[in-house]
């Protein structure tokens, strides 16, 4: 078994924090030798996660941690906040035909974490939002 | 880290070329469309994104892009991206941007596929 490098960051909610995350995140991947096209594609669940976590917790502080353990084999990503929650189900699939007449463009990052990793799971309530992302690194 | 957004354009006839740097973000993706409406109102409807210089993206700065779009799409306009990274161009697929924009592996490239 390979041994687990583990970081593990509070975010406070000042603009482009998550490219704190991602720095954080390449200085592992580096150190494990990654190849720089799965960390690119980390970078962009990394992202989406964390983006989510402040903009839609509802709440006036928020705080985000997030936690990267990595092995040669894999990066197991996981972005918890304190929100209002919300139910994965009840969102629309965004759909590039029907956002080209539409006046609501956005709606992607979900869409993104879920086609980029290889595992997702979003855990949700009223005390908040746990997301774990396996992304495969071979 | 990657940089903060930073924008340059550049006119070659009647393209547009818009050059973008850092971190792509909604900042960022509202100044792309922005600007594009200046130029657009002028009349051009040729665009190239060049993104050689952005190595990060988020969806709400793309999807500033999808308005860039649908507005070249009213009056049979066209737009190429350039120097895309992979994983850039990973997620401009997956948000089906191709199937309405197309992408080059430079701006000369892009140049001549639009003339
Ligand atoms: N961490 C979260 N807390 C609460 N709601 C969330 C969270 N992440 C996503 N959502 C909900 O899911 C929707 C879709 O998210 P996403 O696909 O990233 O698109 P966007 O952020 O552009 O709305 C959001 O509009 C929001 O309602
Ligand atoms: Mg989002």
């Amino acid at each position: 078994m390979e041994p687990n490098i583990k970081l593990k960051m509070t975010l406070p909610r000042i603009p482009d924090i998550e490219l704190v995350a991602i720095e954080g995140l390449d200085r592992m991947a580096r150190h494990m030798g990654i190849p720089e096209e799965k960390i690119g594609e980390a970078h962009v669940l990394v992202t989406e996660a964390v983006i989510n976590a402040f903009e839609h917790s509802g709440q006036s502080r928020p705080v985000v941690r997030i936690e990267f353990t990595m092995n040669q084999e894999k990066l197991i990503i996981f972005v918890r906040d304190y929100g209002k929650g919300f139910d994965p189900g009840a969102v629309e699939q965004p759909d590039i035909d029907k956002k080209l007449s539409s006046g609501h463009k956005r709606g992607w990052g979900l869409k993104l974490m879920e086609t980029m990793s290889d595992d997702l799971l979003i855990e949700s309530d009223d005390k908040g939002t746990r997301i774990t992302i396996i992304k495969n690194l071979k | 880290m990657e940089a903060e957004f930073a924008l340059k354009t550049e006119v070659r006839g009647d393209v547009l070329i818009m050059a973008t740097s850092g971190y792509v973000n909604n900042d960022g993706g509202q100044q792309i469309a922005s600007v594009f409406e200046e130029y657009h109102a002028k009349g051009f409807s040729r665009v190239v994104m060049d993104m050689k210089e952005s190595k990060v993206v988020n969806s709400i700065g793309i999807s500033f892009l999808i308005e860039v779009i649908e507005k070249l799409n009213d009056n049979n306009g066209k737009l190429i991206f350039a120097n895309l990274a992979p994983s850039i161009e990973k997620t401009l697929s997956i948000m089906g941007l191709f199937n309405y924009a197309a992408k080059e592996s430079s701006v000369d490239k892009a140049l001549a596929a639009l003339a």
